[in-house]
């Protein structure tokens, strides 16, 4: 009673009275995304229902640690905002907790899509301009100490109207660890995973977000995903085939990593056969994104810097 | 990913800084709440409780626990104040913000042996869990989720490289002391509405011109200097902050509480010469403080807090419990 009195003055609404679902968007890794509209404000939002997995703590320290993050790096225009959070209760009396994020109409994958229906090719200034708006936020993330981990074309929203992008589902992988049973049907995606990570490293860096931008990269090229493994062998595979197959001399320390075996023995091919239509600049901005070794690697950072970049108009990015 | 005081994103880089000083208002009672609770004596008071019940029930635990908690509490407080001021309401609250606090830590504390120590401790209340988690879903609501305080420690390190102390020994002296005065001043209400960048920069021209008094003048130009300083409120800021040092100083030297010979207790002996000098009634009062029995009772009821060590941070929260239970006389 006392407790309820203590409550009545702060205006908490639930998340089902202060919102109005009004389509289901998606069904990501964590739950639920919902386009709704903010009945106080108008405002359309992208609501991301997850349950909470509690045991006599409450709200779990990682769910906690990982939402704080969320709120701060809030203000980087290529961070997908989380404008709040909201804590109820599903019909079965669990917690639930809702992600207030803004929304935006459309994710890469899409983008991408769109264009391979039509036949036609991206703009290259397009393209230009959206792997700058990437670099320029994961150099964000990196800068403060994040990475994605994630990073696909499927979490990098866009206005289409803008052509701004957006980093989406940051720090979520850790926030709300989810028994995988449930989501068996979904295949994580692996056409983004850094060889090392398939290798069973297990100290990631974040090179691990730098060789996801370069395979987004060329997938804006050529409209199709660069390495499609379907299990882990064979993305290690499609990698070896183009790159070649990795030894002490060009990645030291490669094969004693835990998961790493014998493999067929490719000679590297050039980055053009497979990314054709990429200039000079772009491929070698792309080489260095994809290099094996994680240190080698280009940082987002000093990706931003390079000369492939220099003919782009940055003042409104 | 756990949380650090003085890094509330993991690995900051240099570059981040100016991050920081963009979004700490995010994290701290403003201007307008802390004039505002100004008005109300009674939050006021309550606050005072609130400190000393989550000093009192953290002082096993790192203090900077008790830091973050009391964080927690002022945001908690400047976004909506005290509806039901009773006695176990406050301590449901003070509880869960040192339970948020611990989640937020990196610690070592199995969370139900934390939760056990909570509900131990004196006044015989015991919380269910659930009742916690309400209460910390209140919090949490009020605060926006936003639990990677951004506190004055997370600016020292940047202004002490400003005043070219970086790795350098003289710095870390420094660090220390501010941290000390951050530490000690967090309970004093004057502070609120000032951004913890303007406290941390207050804090270390109070440590640099208490122990380096010949290189302050150009620690405070570097500081001002700075296009993240606002001058004015780190005039405003020092002043208040070497009021609470100076009341600090009187306090100890009339409970006596100073006894080991450091350099910085070096200085505070010389201030007491000077002092004892103009106004006999000190000396007086100090000596009756030395010889009293009241000195031992004091004693007791420190070291019945159980915190042990020589840990110079945990003896300053003893020294804190001490004015907490004198405040309530």
């Amino acid at each position: 009673m006392e407790m309820e009195k203590t409550g009545a003055g702060v205006a908490v609404l639930s998340a089902k009275e202060a919102f109005e679902k009004l389509e289901k968007v998606g069904e990501g890794t964590y739950g639920k995304v919902y386009r709704a509209r903010e009945k106080a404000t108008g405002k359309i939002v992208a609501l991301k229902k997850t349950r909470l997995h509690e045991d006599q703590e409450g709200v779990p320290p990682t769910t906690l640690r990982e939402v704080s993050i969320l709120r701060m790096l809030s203000r980087d225009p290529h961070v997908v905002r989380l404008m709040d959070v909201k804590q109820g209760q599903n019909k079965e009396g669990k917690t639930v907790l809702y992600l207030v994020f803004e929304y935006m109409d459309t994710d890469l994958k899409k983008f991408i899509r769109s264009f391979r229906q039509t036949g036609q090719s991206i703009p290259p200034q397009t393209i230009k301009s959206l792997m700058y708006q990437l670099c320029k936020g994961i150099a964000f993330c990196h800068g403060h100490g994040i990475l994605h981990r994630d990073l696909k074309p499927h979490n990098l929203l866009m206005d289409r109207k803008t052509m701004m992008l957006k980093i989406a589902d940051l720090g979520l992988a850790r926030a709300f660890t989810v028994p995988i049973k449930k989501y068996t049907h979904e295949i994580l995606t692996l056409w983004y995973r850094a060889p090392e990570v398939l290798l069973g490293a297990t100290h990631y860096s974040m090179a691990v977000d730098i060789w996801s931008v370069g395979c987004i990269f060329a997938e804006l090229v050529t409209k199709q995903a660069l390495f499609a493994g379907d299990s882990e062998l064979q993305q290690l595979l499609h990698i070896f085939r183009l790159l070649g197959t990795p030894n002490e001399e060009v990645w030291p320390g490669v094969s004693k990593l835990k998961d790493w075996h014998e493999y067929p023995q490719w000679n590297p091919k050039s980055l053009s056969t497979a990314v054709p239509g990429l200039d000079e600049l772009g491929l070698d901005l792309l080489s260095q994104m994809l290099e094996y070794e994680p240190s080698k690697r280009i940082s987002a950072k000093k990706a931003m810097e390079h000369a492939y970049f220099n003919d782009l108009d940055k003042g409104h990015l | 990913m756990e949380f650090d005081l003085e890094n509330p994103f993991e690995n900051l880089h240099s570059d981040a800084v100016s991050y920081l000083f963009l979004i700490e208002s995010d994290h701290t009672p403003s201007q307008n709440h802390s004039q505002t609770l100004k008005a109300r004596d009674l939050d006021i008071s309550v606050r005072r409780e609130l400190i000393s019940l989550i000093s009192q029930l953290s002082c096993a635990l790192d203090p900077v626990l008790s830091y973050l908690a009391i964080n927690y509490l002022d945001r908690f407080l400047a976004n909506q104040g005290i509806l039901q001021p009773k006695p176990w309401v406050l301590r449901l609250i003070a509880v869960s913000c040192i339970s948020l606090a611990v989640k937020m830590m990196r610690t070592e504390y199995p969370f139900t042996d934390v939760q056990a120590l909570l509900n131990q401790s004196d006044g015989g209340i015991i919380f269910e869990t659930q009742t916690i988690q309400r209460m910390e879903a209140l919090i949490l609501g009020a605060l926006q989720w936003r639990m990677r305080s951004i506190t004055p420690f997370s600016f020292v390190a940047f202004f002490i490289a400003l005043m070219g102390l970086k790795d350098l020994p003289m710095g870390q002296v420094l660090k220390n002391r501010a941290s000390e005065i951050i530490f000690k001043s967090q309970r004093e209400i004057r502070l609120w509405g000032f951004k913890p960048s303007i406290i941390a920069a207050s804090a270390l021209l109070c440590a640099s011109h208490e122990l380096f008094p010949f290189q302050y003048p150009s620690f405070l130009k570097a500081i001002s200097d700075s296009s993240y300083v606002n001058k004015e409120s780190v005039e405003q800021c020092y002043k208040v902050i070497q009021d609470i040092a100076i009341e600090e100083e009187y306090s100890s030297a009339l409970n006596g509480v100073s006894s080991s010979d450091t350099p910085i207790n070096v200085l505070d002996h010389h201030f007491l010469s000077s002092e004892s000098q103009k106004t006999n009634g000190i000396t007086v009062a100090n000596t009756i403080a030395v010889s009293s029995p009241l000195r031992d009772l004091k004693r007791r009821k420190i070291t019945g807090c159980g915190c042990g060590g020589n840990n110079p941070t945990i003896h300053n929260s003893r020294i804190q419990f001490s004015h907490a239970k004198e405040s309530e006389k």
